[in-house]
């Protein structure tokens, strides 16, 4: 490890990487304020700018969104009672009435140091336990890989929408999508309908810009908000925290990173169910169980601790086996493999000056997002009321531009559009989109490590139960399935008694 | 400018008059039968183009189809027992299918919305200028919200531009 960290530090002690550290901490913040507007769909959004840098600055740019979103959701959540973000609404339920006794500046400075620290924790958690599970993960094999991919892509089809059996169904078509193209083995042609467009496949952004961003314009526009009113005098208090405050929150905040990174690691799980969690916990384990609900320090802290700290911690599974700990990340990935890093022990090792730039890097952005709170709260804060009227043209003249900008036709567009119409399409049916979005990201992974496992097995299927490895791989996914069921069945029995 | 808003006025009042017309009538849709009567049909019709559509060789131990067959497969199993339940539900146990209200007027509004997307893109295309439907996006959508604001629609428009110049010169984006 010690060996990467100088060059490492070379590499990413360039002007260009902390201007897009900061441009990407800027737009993830101003994004995850708005409600509505998702962390998601901001990287989607800016995911082609990505693909004319190099590894390092695209990397510090997404993940700079990525952090920023976790902070900029509690803005709103604070100032009007209405979460930027989903992970957010825990954070609102004791932000929101600190904000209305007059502290909110006190309760943006909490919510933004609690989620420096949880972003800083996560990140220095990233940077120890990615190359030991990395070297856990080289040892994995084919059939291994392939039982991966298949637990991952059933947890996340699993959680990701009321129905895992349609979750599943989506993580097929997911699948079936990148399938599209070259097969990656003998390269013939498959599925592409004599387009030669398609011949070298969808890409990600393509798709990802209709299925999720065009979409949200879609059902914005189907109900719209009134306008969201803002005073701006709110932040007018002196944003003064006790000392007394200061020794309260230390608990919840570590705890609660601690939960975060712990729920991070978890493929499938994010930062709405850290942030709950790490509420619950605080509430139970403080002195001041009544102040929870009417402004207490600890339940906004404990809140934007966990969901800051699973930032770094969903990096783990991606870095290191490739499985994306939720869709944001997923679609990190392909800005990854695009510059030619392929998740593995290979990163830590052969291009690990690169990595441990990238795993650094993100102590500077959960630090320089620090910073930027601590000055541009207000610009945050006022981008709130930005009216849907001025908002929504913008977004989709930024999907346009930037499916053109990808392979610089209008093709791309094109699909865009249909992968729109699909997945509003898919919506009226409940279907949940993450499970194609990963469907679509480890496809050829997924693919590739079936076929290779079969072709070593001349054809035997029983190479996928042959190792410890694989047995524990499919123990943990009908473990994860019978939870689901279970914690399914228990809710649907929950509304039946209601 | 009063033409122009009394125009206004007129699309506005024609839109609210179907709106009214609308806005009452639902439509339940039987998602659940829907979902697998379509999946299932889908890994049918994938399954039937494959040897079209997938080319192999007879010397693969595991070919091309290999993959995408497998998902077909769990895609209809799982299909079928989407399918299997609710008729179930249906037959078996009398309960009623699984539906879900559709709004006419929620829908029609998509629909615009859509239009608009897809105009955008049409102008796109055949002007090989994306400034030009950038312009006709922003007019679309603040029409479409009825937006009588003319900083908003000086706002939109500048960004449309500014949009075409970050891409143009920013990324070298030709278009």
């Amino acid at each position: 490890m010690l060996e990467f960290i100088g060059p490492a530090l070379e590499h990413l002690f360039t002007l260009e990487n902390f201007l897009w550290m900061n441009l990407g901490v800027f737009i993830g913040a101003v994004f995850a304020a708005v409600p509505g507007l998702s962390v998601i769909l901001c990287v989607i959004l800016f995911l082609p700018f990505t693909y004319r840098m190099t590894a390092i600055p695209g990397m510090m740019f997404l993940l700079g969104i990525y952090c920023a979103g976790g902070y900029g959701g509690s803005v709103s959540a604070i100032l009007i009672n209405t979460p930027g973000t989903p992970h957010a609404a825990a954070t609102m339920m004791d932000g929101h009435p600190l904000s209305q006794k007059g502290r909110t500046k006190a309760a943006l400075k909490i919510a933004l140091y609690a989620s420096a620290f949880g972003g800083v924790f996560s990140a220095l958690m990233l940077l120890f336990l990615g190359p030991q599970v990395a070297q856990v993960a080289a040892q994995l094999g084919t059939a291994e890989y392939f039982m991966v991919c298949l637990f991952g892509l059933t947890i996340i089809a699993g959680v990701s929408g009321k129905s895992m059996i349609k979750g599943i169904i989506a993580a097929c078509i997911g699948l079936l999508i990148s399938c599209i193209g070259a097969d990656p083995m003998t390269s013939y042609d498959r599925f592409t309908f004599g387009i030669p467009r398609l011949y070298l496949g969808l890409d990600l952004a393509i798709c990802l810009i209709g299925l999720f961003a065009l979409v949200e314009i879609l059902a914005k526009a189907e109900k719209k908000s009134g306008p969201l009113v803002l005073d701006s005098k709110k932040i007018n208090d002196d944003g003064k925290i006790t000392k007394d405050e200061y020794k309260r929150m230390i608990r919840p905040t570590i705890l609660s990173s601690i939960i975060g990174v712990l729920v991070g690691i978890i493929p499938g799980t994010g930062a709405s169910e850290a942030s709950w969690f790490s509420y619950d916990r605080a509430k139970a384990m403080s002195k001041h169980k009544e102040e929870f609900g009417h402004g207490s320090v600890e339940g906004i802290a404990a809140a934007e601790s966990a969901n800051n700290a699973v930032t770094g911690a969903t990096l783990i599974p991606l870095l290191t086996m490739g499985i994306p700990g939720d869709g944001t990340v997923a679609i990190m990935l392909s800005a990854l493999m695009i510059n030619g890093l392929n998740p593995g022990l290979s990163l830590f090792t052969t291009q690990g000056d690169i990595m441990y730039a990238i795993m650094i890097g993100l102590i500077f952005v959960n630090l320089f997002m620090l910073l930027q709170g601590n000055f541009l709260t207000r610009l945050f804060a006022k981008v709130v009321s930005i009216p849907q009227e001025i908002l929504t043209p913008i977004i989709v003249m930024f999907c346009f531009a930037g499916a053109y900008s990808v392979n610089k036709n209008y093709f791309d567009v094109g699909v865009t559009l249909i992968f729109a119409v699909i997945a509003w399409l898919l919506r009226k049916l409940d279907m949940p989109p993450v499970p194609i979005l990963l469907g679509m990201v480890l496809g050829n992974m997924t693919e590739t490590n079936f076929r290779r496992a079969l072709l070593i097995s001349n054809g035997n299927p029983a190479i996928f139960v042959s190792s410890v490895y694989c047995i524990i791989f499919i123990t943990l996914t009908v473990l994860a399935v019978a939870a689901l069921i279970r914690s399914k069945l228990k809710e649907s029995n929950g509304q039946v008694k209601k | 400018m009063k033409g122009e808003q009394s125009w206004l006025d007129r699309l506005d009042a024609k839109r609210d008059k179907i709106a009214e017309k609308l806005a009452h009538k639902e439509v339940s849709l039987p998602i659940e039968l829907i979902t697998g009567i379509l999946f299932l049909l889908l890994g049918v019709v994938i399954l039937l183009i494959m040897p079209k559509q997938v080319p192999v060789s007879d010397t693969d131990v595991i070919n091309g189809r290999a993959f995408p067959t497998l998902l077909m497969v769990v895609m209809m199993i799982f299909s079928g027992i989407i399918l299997l339940k609710e008729l179930y539900n249906y037959f078996i146990k009398k309960c009623p299918l699984t539906t879900k209200k559709v709004n006419l007027l929620v829908e029609v509004k998509a629909l615009e919305i859509l239009a608009i997307l897809f105009l955008t893109y049409l102008i796109c295309k055949i002007t090989d200028l994306f400034v030009i439907g950038a312009i006709f996006c922003c007019l679309g959508f603040l029409l479409y919200f009825r937006c009588r604001k003319k900083s908003y629609y000086a706002i939109t428009l500048v960004t449309a531009v500014l949009i075409w110049v970050a891409f143009r010169f920013g990324l070298n984006v030709n278009f």
